[in-house]
């Protein structure tokens, strides 16, 4: 599957449009996308195979040397000079507010001329054979156990293409990303629901990961419907690739996006060479730090994709940026700069974020805590980058008993506390490395975008409840 | 959208069809503390159409995006890949919604407004709230939309609706010698009111210095907790979602009509009813996305399900005789007890919470709490880091709801909630 041909139509148009406000503001990008998402899914009673979320449009950036202005649109055809006057009248702010604007210095404009592609197999696969995977699994879970009131199977790939003009640059993107899910309601003791996801840039891996992971979440069911609340409390804590993820994009990967430093929203604007976890703890961040689902090549103000070491030997090191607040704080963009659609904002947002594994075995991790929990799959976290505060929500834990993972399941589990106290509690990193590519951020609770969390296995000390 | 509409019906394989266009337009602030860092504006279609073809007695579907940008031979060719897709899916067989045209602007006082004048008078409003000594508001966010949604179908639906609506993101945040603090605020409006917005503001300005002053009180404890518009309305979400057509058809829905969901309740009984329009909710509409016209339903009376709800097919799945539509707005009836008499006894009055976490299969209800007030009986301080969790059916039997009620998003009903003797630690 190629590079969008519409976008490649539009190359020109582009150019143009960029030429015609340039007579105007100093700076002007245009970024058009083209995705493409599938959604395939059966359960016991019914199926779809359909359009997912994708998107096709531009949104035209501009800077006067003082504020930004965006305007986002369909279609850029027709008589350039009349869409750039358009464009103007619509983004002119309210005389009342002309003497209010920020004033940040101009943009940088590096040539570059560059197309990036990332093959897929997406191509070997029809809507029918896929249809047909998510069928015979979904029979084949149900089969599994007579408890087993629905089960749920579903693929969904999406392609992206993405074209970023200015005056100076020309680049390209084609890039691709597929989710694969089981899941069974289950009536035991209780109702539940027990789920597993995949993610990878190649649906044979996806279709070969769901299938081999039928059994576990069939058993995961059984586990949940017999699973207790937990008693609330202070524990030693394992986690897994998923509950690491998710503490280090609420902990640090909010808490370091660079625009919220720019608004004085972020503690660690202040904490810049401090401790802020324990030495054994190493963090990045970046869509070019490992391969997952925001590995793209360049975000959406044109900046190429980094990898950003967040916290290095437990000192906090660098933040994340979109152009907008690097202009303001006068530092380099990180490729940072996301947006949910072409119709949105771009802000600071994470791509795949991740602690480094270290050098402890899991077995060992376990064996050193007399009573505790292990945690595992994320559900839900929420951050507070301004006073450290945190929330991760596990879907489920499993006691702990004398250094011995017990058949005690806890669901669900809610971690919360200080985000110090909980990183500077990283005692053990396991040598075992997981990135999950199967989450959705929101900031506040809007702008979702794709990203990625994992790392190893940590232990650490933590309030339960 | 008439291209598409004839290019569908051109098409023999196609046995039925929707089209749903959503046309925005919208003028959008970002403050940087009281500073203007970026304007936006946005003028975008989505046009979604579904394809409907029965086939060896089941019925597929297949749904697909236009863009702007699509030629008329893009459409053809996306219309026969939506019908080799329908083809592949056989669903138990149902029929679209019947012939209906409506035009309707939704309840608002902003649709002769200039969009960039509002934002001014909104800006003006919030920040109008920004005098308390120590206080600031680092960051807001101004959105103002008008929404035009029209539903086409092969029955003869041709509805459209619009909508304009507003959002105000706001960051109230105190300073002290010690220490800088926040909250969040999320307002939604369909009304504009600048006093109603300087006033809200101004009361979270006062709830942030009261977050600076909050200490961790001794835990853990067993109190009376009070939940505040947003965390009931995420609690009614939850309860409410549980009854729709879809779960049910699914085998995945907890509760059964007939289920008491309060037994041996000693509290106040809840009654919910699913609204079409709230007045001053942005959620509010007159017909769901499949273009059938919403009808109030009641879902739980006096703590018993009486009702589901929810989309056309599903209902017809059910044999519901006129399905509800997918409704998205809620009424609570008002409880029994005033808010000034839920704080007469010992109890925590939560502000702000990370986030409800609730877990209808695990019977669970808990979070972490930013702020809250705490009255020990005595004396209220201000209280933070600190985490409820509770068992949810237990906290339903026995709560109270305010005699207080009004709209706060999707939600109208009682301002306050009393759950009690719940564990915090």
């Amino acid at each position: 599957m190629p590079f969008s041909a519409y976008l490649n139509q539009q190359r020109e148009n582009c150019a143009a449009l960029v030429e015609a406000l340039g007579k105007h503001f100093q700076y002007v990008s245009i970024l058009g996308t083209d995705v493409h998402a599938t959604m395939i899914r059966a359960d016991r009673r019914s199926s779809a195979v359909q359009d997912g979320a994708g998107e096709c449009g531009f949104v035209v950036k501009m800077h006067d040397g003082k504020a930004f202005y965006e305007y986002s649109l369909d279609d850029i055809s027709g008589d350039k000079a009349a869409l750039a006057e358009k464009i103007l009248a619509a983004v002119q702010a309210d005389p009342a507010l002309e003497g209010r604007m920020i004033s940040a210095a101009a943009v940088a404009d590096e040539p570059m001329v560059k197309d990036f592609v990332r093959e897929s197999d997406f191509d070997q696969y029809t809507d029918e054979q896929l249809l047909g995977i998510c069928q015979e699994l979904g029979k084949e879970l149900q089969a599994k156990d007579e408890k087993i009131l629905n089960a749920m199977v579903a693929i969904q790939p999406y392609v992206v293409s993405k074209l970023f003009v200015t005056k100076n640059r020309q680049l390209s993107q084609h890039y691709s990303w597929a989710n694969g899910y089981l899941m069974v309601v289950y009536g035991g003791e209780k109702m539940v629901q027990a789920r597993h996801g995949e993610g990878a840039d190649n649906l044979a891996g996806i279709i070969a990961n769901l299938k081999n992971n039928t059994d576990e979440v069939v058993d995961l069911a059984r586990h949940l419907a017999k699973a207790t609340p937990i008693e609330p409390g202070v524990y030693d804590v394992i986690t897994d690739s998923s509950i690491s993820g998710l503490i280090a994009h609420e902990a640090f990967g909010h808490g370091v996006e660079m625009d919220q430093f720019v608004k004085d929203r972020a503690l660690a604007k202040n904490c810049m060479g401090e401790y802020v976890a324990s030495p054994i703890t190493n963090m990045h961040d970046g869509a070019a730090a490992t391969h997952s689902v925001a590995s793209y090549f360049f975000d959406d103000d044109g900046v190429l994709a980094h990898d950003t070491q967040i916290i290095k030997d437990g000192i906090l090191v660098a933040g994340l940026s979109d152009l907008a607040s690097a202009t303001q704080l006068g530092t380099d963009p990180t490729g940072n700069g996301r947006r949910d659609s072409y119709k949105r904002k771009a802000y600071s947002r994470m791509t795949n974020t991740f602690f480094e594994p270290g050098k402890d075995k899991l077995e060992d991790m376990i064996a050193s805590i007399k009573h505790g929990y292990m945690l595992f799959e994320t559900n839900n976290g929420m951050e507070d980058p301004k006073n450290w505060q945190i929330q991760c929500t596990a879907e489920y834990g499993i006691e702990i008993v004398d250094g011995k993972l017990t058949d005690h399941y806890v669901s669900p589990v809610v971690m919360s506390g200080s985000v110090p106290e909980l990183l500077k509690s990283i005692s053990m990193v396991s040598d075992q490395f997981k990135v999950i590519g199967a989450g959705m951020c929101g900031k506040g609770y809007k702008e979702w975008v794709r990203v990625a969390d994992g790392g190893p296995n940590l232990k650490v000390r933590v309030k339960l409840g | 959208m008439m291209t598409v509409k004839n290019l569908l019906e051109k098409n023999q394989h196609v046995n039925g069809w929707r089209i749903t266009e959503k046309a925005t337009l919208s003028y959008e602030l970002f403050f940087v503390h009281q500073s203007l860092e970026t304007v936006r504006a946005t003028d975008t279609v989505s046009t979604s159409v579904t394809v409907y073809v029965d086939h060896d007695g089941a019925k597929g579907d297949s749904t697909f995006a236009v863009y702007q940008s699509m030629t008329e031979a893009d459409i053809a060719a996306k219309i026969e890949a939506a019908v080799a897709r329908a083809k592949l899916v056989s669903n138990q067989p149902y029929d679209l919604p019947e012939a209906g045209e409506v035009t309707a602007e939704l309840p608002t006082n902003m649709k002769d407004c200039d969009m960039k004048e509002l934002g001014v008078k909104i800006a003006d409003a919030v920040f109008a709230a920004d005098t308390l000594p120590g206080g600031s508001i680092n960051a807001c966010e101004i959105f103002l939309y008008r929404d035009t949604v029209r539903v086409l179908n092969s029955r003869g639906v041709d509805k459209t609706q619009v909508t304009h609506r507003a959002m105000i993101e706001a960051i109230p945040t105190f300073t002290t010698e010690k220490e800088s603090v926040e909250l969040y605020e999320d307002y939604r409006f369909t009304q504009f009111d600048a006093a109603k917005i300087t006033a809200e503001i101004a009361e979270k300005m006062q709830e942030v210095k009261a977050r600076s002053e909050a200490v961790k009180p001794a835990v853990p404890m067993t109190v009376n907790v009070i939940l505040r518009p947003l965390e009931i309305s995420e609690l009614i979400s939850e309860l409410a979602w549980d009854l729709n057509y879809a779960s049910v058809y699914s085998h995945a829905n907890l509760h059964h009509q007939g289920d008491d969901l309060q037994k041996d309740g000693t509290g106040d009984k809840l009654t919910l009813t699913l609204k079409a329009v709230v007045e001053g909710s942005e959620k509010s509409a007159c017909f769901d996305d499949d273009g059938l016209a919403l009808t109030d339903t009641c879902l739980i009376e006096n703590g018993v399900v009486k009702n589901y709800f929810g989309a056309s097919r599903f209902g017809q799945y059910l044999n519901v005789e006129k399905p509800s539509g997918s409704l998205r707005c809620a009424q609570v009836a008002p409880g029994t007890l005033p808010m000034a008499d839920m704080k007469r006894q010992p109890c925590l009055d939560i502000v702000s919470m990370s986030g409800l976490q609730l877990d209808l299969y695990n019977d669970y209800i808990g979070g972490e709490i930013r702020l809250a007030y705490y009255f020990d009986g005595e004396k209220t301080v201000p209280v933070t880091g600190i985490t409820m969790s509770a068992k949810l059916s237990e906290a339903l039997s026995s709560m109270n709801l305010s005699t207080e009620t009004g709209v706060s998003g999707e939600y109208d009903g009682p301002q306050r909630m009393l759950l009690k003797d719940i564990a915090v630690l």
